[in-house]
């Protein structure tokens, strides 16, 4: 009994039934074999760190999607398409859908052809160690952490969803990940992100089914959402942007095209070396070029296990007795003992799942925190591998030597991590500035490596001070927002009516604008690199090399704009 | 070459996504004919739809083709 106890608290949203438990021990009695299974064939440091660049464009592809689809974030999204409505989806489309395919049709063959590691090692390519050691140790320090802040929220998500103790889900997630990575490097990441898509479908792709069933189609769900909340603007993507105040967001169209759109988006995914990697694994040219526009066709489709159980919440989900429910906040929660913001998707998942659905949704949930934990650890041992111990600490060691390193690092960051996930359980504020971190070095890191790759004249010392002075501007409009309230708010984010959601954006655009002002200015004044050093680096002192592709249908630019068609055609239906 | 598992390996990732997805089939597909057909249903908005057992019956076939469609053959191990 008190072995229980320490791994079970009373308080729970359900618990897991027999047939539960036996689905998610086979999840990760599969997971581990896989480890052991591919460590034979992880002996080199490109084997270890790049998956043997063998992964066709289907695997880095879903690989590449399925990195960045991780339980925090569909819990989190299908709350904010709680609360927010259908704008939550913005992040999923316009936030994520134009800057995969660039990725693919544009950047992806100087990442590719540069035989770059990382992208901390394409700054080192293109603008010299000041930009790579400015990007590495961000990255690494920042992936690090952001791996410990996710580890402490799994914890908390089965201790609400399944009174699981903190410490337990910590450990058992953290081990698992450690051993199977260790193991298997990159490629075990990729083979648990491939399984880990299926599984988030197989266990959530119900929710919406069974859900828009209840609700009586899409129509009648709008109209009861309608009803529900007092007004139409729940169900409207576009419609409602045209100002402030019109949407439950308080954002305005601008913020969403020009921040969300063009730079946080693009700077996430095109910079972010935990999601480039995985396409970096492809085994040619064409398989690199695809794999980010197979990935965006797949995220299209997220929304439906996302949005809509969050949709469907408003109009569907009640008490016991019949009354609706209404979801808060979290700290509202806390206080009041009503379910919060994030526990929609686990709610809805009890309401239609019993058990052995039940086990599959959950073990849907842990097996996307632990590919999630997964992903970040992986990158931060190529990251710290390559580009800072193999380039400041240790140079010239062995092949050998850098992959003994490398299963090393992974268990030393996962050490880091669990540290990092007890800090922020004793201070859950950290958790915030964690989160904030991230997102300083994003947007500038975006407009550094866009230059670096389109414009032949900008210089090693103009891509460092460009990038230092992006970063350095994110982080000042941040505080300043911190403690000047409101006001300063509403001069960053341009309107006094702005939400604090409308901070993120407007902080992302003129940060990725300073960082590109500095970047032009300090170039101009310097002296550039002849095209014979750009050559495979920049456009126009590079010849492309032919992808291979015989037909249209092999070709990636036609699938990018069969993407680009279905994309825009989703924007006008839910206009 | 078994795709995604490494040079030499004969079980390839798509494998593994059959077994797991085959795995989860047999467990729900049984366990969904007991709740419909012996009266156990449990108690869950539209679970006279009986979910269980045609989504079980859907991770099966799903399962079952990716499975038998990737399952290693005489000669794959090795083969670079």
């Amino acid at each position: 009994m008190s072995a229980l106890a320490l791994v079970f608290t009373s308080q729970r949203l359900t618990h897991l039934s027999g047939i539960d438990v036996l689905i998610l021990a086979l999840y990760f009695a599969v997971v581990l074999f896989i480890g052991f299974y591919v460590k034979g064939s992880t002996n080199t440091s490109e084997e270890f760190f790049l998956a043997g660049r063998e992964m066709s464009a289907w695997i880095a592809g879903l690989s590449f999607v399925s990195a960045n689809l991780g339980s925090l974030e569909l819990m989190g999204w299908a709350g904010s398409a709680y609360q927010y409505g259908i704008l939550a989806t913005h992040w999923y489309w316009v936030g994520a859908i134009p800057a995969m395919l660039f990725l693919g049709i544009v950047m992806m063959p100087f990442y590719y052809i540069s035989k770059t590691h990382s992208v901390p090692g394409y700054l080192q390519l293109r603008f010299g160690e000041g930009s790579r050691g400015l990007a590495a140790i961000s990255f690494g320090l920042m992936t690090i952490l952001m791996s410990g802040v996710n580890m402490f929220a799994m914890a908390v998500v089965m201790q609400t969803v399944l009174g699981w103790n903190i410490t337990f889900s910590i450990w058992i997630g953290a081990i698992t990940v450690a051993v199977y990575v260790m193991m298997g490097g990159l490629r075990s990441a990729i083979i648990n992100e491939v399984l880990q898509f299926v599984l988030i479908w197989a266990g959530a792709a119900l929710i919406p089914i069974l859900g828009l069933i209840e609700a009586g189609g899409w129509t009648n769900l709008k109209t009861q959402i309608a009803a529900n909340v007092g007004s139409n603007d729940y169900t409207h993507l576009w419609a409602t942007l045209g100002s402030f105040k019109g949407n439950p967001m308080g954002i305005h169209w601008t913020g969403i095209v020009f921040g969300l759109g063009m730079i946080i988006s693009f700077g996430y995914w095109t910079t972010d070396f935990l999601v480039v990697q995985r396409v970096l694994s492809a085994n040619n040219l064409r398989a690199a070029k695809m794999a980010p526009v197979i990935g965006a066709a797949f995220k299209m489709a997220v929304p439906l296990i996302v949005i809509v159980p969050g949709l469907l919440a408003l109009a569907v989900l009640k008490n016991p007795d019949g009354s609706l429910m209404h979801l808060v906040p979290g700290d509202i929660a806390k206080a009041t003992g009503q379910h919060a913001y994030d526990e929609v998707l686990p709610l809805m998942l009890i309401r239609y799942c019993g058990p052995g659905l039940l086990g599959l949704g959950i073990t849907a949930l842990v097996a996307g925190f632990m590919s999630g934990m997964a992903g970040n650890v992986s990158a931060f041992s190529t990251v710290w591998t390559y580009d800072i111990y193999g380039a400041y600490i240790k140079k010239n060691a062995s092949d050998k030597h850098y992959v003994a390193m490398g299963r090393w690092s992974t268990v030393a960051g996962m050490l880091v991590s669990i540290a990092t996930a007890y800090l922020v359980a004793h201070a859950s504020s950290i958790m915030d500035y964690v989160q904030a971190l991230f997102s300083f070095f994003i947007a500038p890191l975006f407009g550094t490596v866009i230059l670096g790759m389109l414009w032949k004249r900008a210089t090693r010392a103009g891509g460092f001070w460009g990038l230092l002075a992006g970063t350095a501007s994110s982080i000042a409009m941040f505080i300043y927002v911190q403690t000047g309230g409101k006001a300063a708010l509403a001069r960053i984010a341009l309107s006094p009516d702005a939400q604090p959601m409308a901070e993120n954006m407007y902080r992302a655009l003129w940060s990725w604008l300073v960082c590109v002002i500095v970047t032009v200015a300090v170039s101009m004044m310097t002296k550039p690199k002849t095209d014979e050093e750009l050559q495979g680096l920049v456009y126009g002192a590079t010849v492309i090399p032919d992808d291979g592709a015989m037909s249209v249908w092999q070709k990636p630019i036609f699938w990018a704009g069969v993407v680009a068609v279905v994309f825009i055609a989703l924007n006008v239906i839910f206009f | 070459m078994a795709e995604g598992t490494g040079r030499g390996e004969s079980l390839s990732i798509w494998f593994f996504v059959g077994v797991m997805t085959l795995l989860y089939g047999l467990v729900l597909l049984p366990y969904g004919a007991w709740e419909w057909f012996g009266g156990h249903e449990a108690n869950t908005v539209l679970h006279q739809l009986h979910p269980t057992f045609w989504w079980g019956l859907l991770l099966t076939l799903f399962g079952g083709f990716y499975t038998f469609r990737y399952k290693p053959r005489a000669g794959d191990a090795g083969r670079a």
